[in-house]
């Protein structure tokens, strides 16, 4: 159960600090800030070329409209990704985006095929690894996209190219679930019945569904380890 | 409808939504390289680190094909240079096409149709810039608070951080499987044999190793051609 290979004494502490945590903070707000201001630089080409300009009513009344729809992710994604993703990786995925489909299914598959312990700095490094090798293929693929992109759309048969657009990620969400669902079967059940609950059958909205899924599914899990029905493995 | 999408396609702007990509490329350039200089303080190993890259851009494929499918679509709505600036970050295809409808919205006409013009457009770009800022700004300032909040929950007991990492995930995906759950059909069907098509691929892999970074690109083709041929 003791893991050699986990680093707790105060010496490597102070390394994995200086030498990790800091500059993925340092790098992490910087390319953040840095991101949200260029965001704006296609306004600005149209101010400048084109003379458009947005009349501040206006551009209120889009921002409140769009925040109350998406306002509470901006929190409650970060919130309930973070025990995955880590530091690192939280802000990979949330300048490259496409969490659920990508990050957090190479992340894992990354910890997978390296045969990390789970929870381990030794994860944390390797899963973002992951995520690095899976934003590189994510930025060749979108780029290759809007060279030839409506080109070889053209040419491939609809029934494809329909397949990826509605069944990837239905087939990858349910085969990442089976993946976890083998390493603690019990935590299964409760993981559906949350959402399928307050989703489903309450209704609820989904800034509250998804923490509810994942601190609902942590609580039950801290139940079953302070029983000690789940075994750490 | 032609003129804004003649403008939408300029080359200036792919220049300005250039200047994005390439800071996602170089986060995740830095980012690669204070990995192999951290990897020695918790004895993560050079080959370990290729292969964790080589498995997550493996396994990065077949999503990355469908975001391929998506934006080509999104492209004739919102020009080349804006849907490959904004499907590089954050905020997937469904999520900008709701900033882009909110922004018409906002400026009183219809997306894409009649009165959509420039001006409009300017709205729609408005609101998906704003919107992924909303991401961009918070986790920039905040998302190292976000450290403290998981130590606090695992209170440094290494099992219980395992144990606790396991049901975060089955949570998250238990959730993003309801959706499809809830649809029926199609996504359902893909869902399920994608499910079980990857516990007998991981299974599979014990006995053959060298198959296991290729399992969850396998389990989702096998998900999708079952759902084509069910749904």
């Amino acid at each position: 159960m003791s893991d050699s290979s986990e680093n707790t004494n105060a010496g490597a502490n102070e390394q994995y600090d200086l030498l990790w945590k800091r500059p993925v903070i340092r790098i992490g707000v910087v390319t953040m800030l840095i991101a949200a201001v260029l965001s704006f630089g296609p306004l600005l080409y149209l101010y400048i070329v084109h003379g458009v300009s947005i009349d501040i009513r206006t551009a209120l009344t889009a921002w409140g409209l769009i925040v109350a729809i998406f306002g509470a992710f901006y929190i409650v994604e970060p919130v309930s990704f973070y025990p995955i993703l880590g530091l690192a990786g939280t802000y990979l995925s949330f300048l490259s985006g496409n969490i659920s489909n990508l990050r957090l299914p190479c992340s894992a598959m990354a910890q997978e095929v390296v045969g990390t312990k789970e929870g381990t700095r030794q994860a944390e490094i390797v899963g973002t690894m992951g995520i690095v090798g899976s934003v590189v293929v994510n930025l060749i693929g979108v780029t290759a996209a809007a060279v030839i992109g409506a080109w070889l759309i053209s040419v491939l048969p609809a029934v494809i190219t329909d397949a990826f657009r509605n069944y990837t990620a239905p087939a990858i969400f349910g085969a990442v679930f089976g993946q976890f669902a083998m390493r603690e079967i019990r935590f299964a059940p409760f993981a559906l019945a949350i959402p399928l609950i307050t989703l489903g059958l309450l209704g609820l909205p989904v800034w509250i569904v998804i923490p509810a899924s994942v601190f609902g599914t942590v609580a039950i899990g801290r139940v079953f380890y302070k029983k000690g029905i789940v075994k750490p493995k | 409808m032609e003129d804004y999408l003649a403008i939408a396609n300029e080359w200036g702007l792919w220049i300005a939504g250039g200047l994005m990509v390439a800071v996602a490329l170089i986060q995740v350039l830095l980012y690669y390289r204070q990995l192999f200089v951290a990897a020695k303080t918790v004895d993560v190993t050079n080959e370990q680190l290729k292969q964790a890259f080589r498995t997550g851009a493996v396994t990065a494929i077949g999503p990355v094909l469908a975001i391929f499918v998506i934006m080509v679509g999104l492209m004739s709505v919102i020009g080349g240079p804006m849907a490959w600036m904004r499907l590089s970050v954050i905020g997937a295809a469904p999520t900008e096409l709701t900033a882009a409808h909110v922004g018409a919205d906002a400026a009183g006409v219809p997306f894409g149709g009649e009165g959509y013009d420039v001006q409009a457009m300017a709205v729609s770009w408005w609101t998906m810039a704003i919107n992924g800022v909303g991401w961009l700004v918070l986790v920039g300032l905040f998302g190292h608070t976000l450290e403290k909040g998981r130590e606090k929950l695992g209170g440094g007991d290494t099992a219980w951080l395992g144990v606790l990492s396991t049901a975060a995930m089955i949570g998250v995906f238990g959730y993003l499987n309801t959706t499809n759950i809830l649809r029926l059909g199609g996504p359902l069907i893909a869902a399920i044999t994608g499910g079980i098509a990857m516990v007998l691929l991981l299974q599979l892999a014990k006995k053959f190793p060298p198959i296991k970074e290729y399992t969850l690109g396998i389990a989702m083709i096998i998900g999708m051609v079952f759902a084509v041929l069910l749904g």
